[in-house]
């Protein structure tokens, strides 16, 4: 996929991400420009991902894909934004507020997948996963481009990765 | 339209912060009689049991994708009941394709709410269940 069709898959994934954003946690999205990523060390502490598969067909020409989507959030900037998605008013990270980036990222995907449906890609979600710490690295599938798309907001900075993989 | 603040409602959701956003915007409209469940095999008894103590719920707001039993594997279940094949339930999905809404209806859902969705949307959508009831 050369990099315009990576900006059609990824434009209803930052859109999806703005309307979730604006509806659930009461904040807009800035998003910036993007950046390829050089290594797997996550630029957050919390990490919410899911895994996706599906088809992508034009031109009569049917391919499988496989893609990855990553939101990445400080601690800071996590209970910030669980804070306002629950309206609670949260000082630390707790394993009670741990689904809500989860549930972002499940948000995110449901809402972007309508609009990949009308630029041809068709795509099953999988359950959304977590990791939590300092410096933690994730596992992208292997020979994939991964891009950053960082995105400010009155509560930090997010970062959304995309990764996708056409099958042979 | 005003509905009673004691209305019964059961909550379904295997993501606890859904249920407790769900929980909060109906204490915002006004609810105040408001019971979880994790998932469809955990709402189920709770619907049966409920029933069978001559207190049922009034109201069933569920998530669709959920491990055990999914939110539509629930309805089905309701709507096969016959003491409670009317129970309004209201099904909340993250994905707004048209096959899924057909397949929503089909099963008989009153209404559903697609995520994102804000308090407004959601009081927006009980109020046309409970206005086609009337």
């Amino acid at each position: 996929m050369g990099a315009t069709g990576f900006l059609n898959y990824s434009r209803p994934f930052i859109d999806a991400a703005k309307k979730v954003f604006e509806t659930m946690i009461f904040t807009k999205l800035e998003p910036q420009k993007p950046l390829i990523k050089k290594d797997n060390t996550s630029l957050g502490d919390i990490t919410a991902f899911l895994g996706i598969i599906g088809d992508f067909e034009k031109d009569n020409i049917k391919k499988s894909y496989k893609a990855m989507l990553v939101i990445s959030f400080s601690y800071d900037t996590y209970i910030k934004v669980a804070n306002a998605m629950l309206m609670e008013n949260r000082t630390q990270y707790s394993p009670e507020i741990s689904d809500v980036g989860g549930e972002i990222c499940n948000m995110i995907m449901g809402s972007a997948k309508r609009n990949l449906v009308e630029l041809g890609y068709s795509s099953n979600m999988a359950v959304p996963s977590i990791i939590e710490g300092k410096n933690h690295t994730i596992s992208y599938p292997t020979s994939t481009n991964v891009v950053v798309i960082p995105m400010n907001s009155a509560y930090g900075t997010i970062y959304m990765e995309l990764c996708y993989k056409e099958e042979d | 339209m005003e509905l009673k603040s004691d209305l019964k409602i059961l909550v379904v959701d295997d993501m606890g912060t859904m249920r407790k956003i769900i929980k909060k915007m109906l204490v915002q409209l006004g609810f105040n009689n408001i019971h979880e469940a994790q998932d469809g095999s955990e709402a189920w008894p709770m619907i049966k049991t409920h029933l069978a103590e001559g207190a049922p719920f009034e109201f069933v707001i569920s998530d669709w994708n959920m491990p055990g039993m999914t939110g539509i594997d629930l309805l089905k279940n309701v709507r096969a009941t016959a003491e409670i094949h009317g129970l309004p339930f209201l099904m909340v999905t993250a994905e707004a394709e048209q096959s899924n809404v057909v397949t929503a209806v089909q099963s008989g859902v009153n209404n559903y709410v697609v995520k994102p969705f804000s308090a407004q949307t959601l009081k927006e959508k009980i109020n046309t269940i409970f206005s086609n009831k009337k």
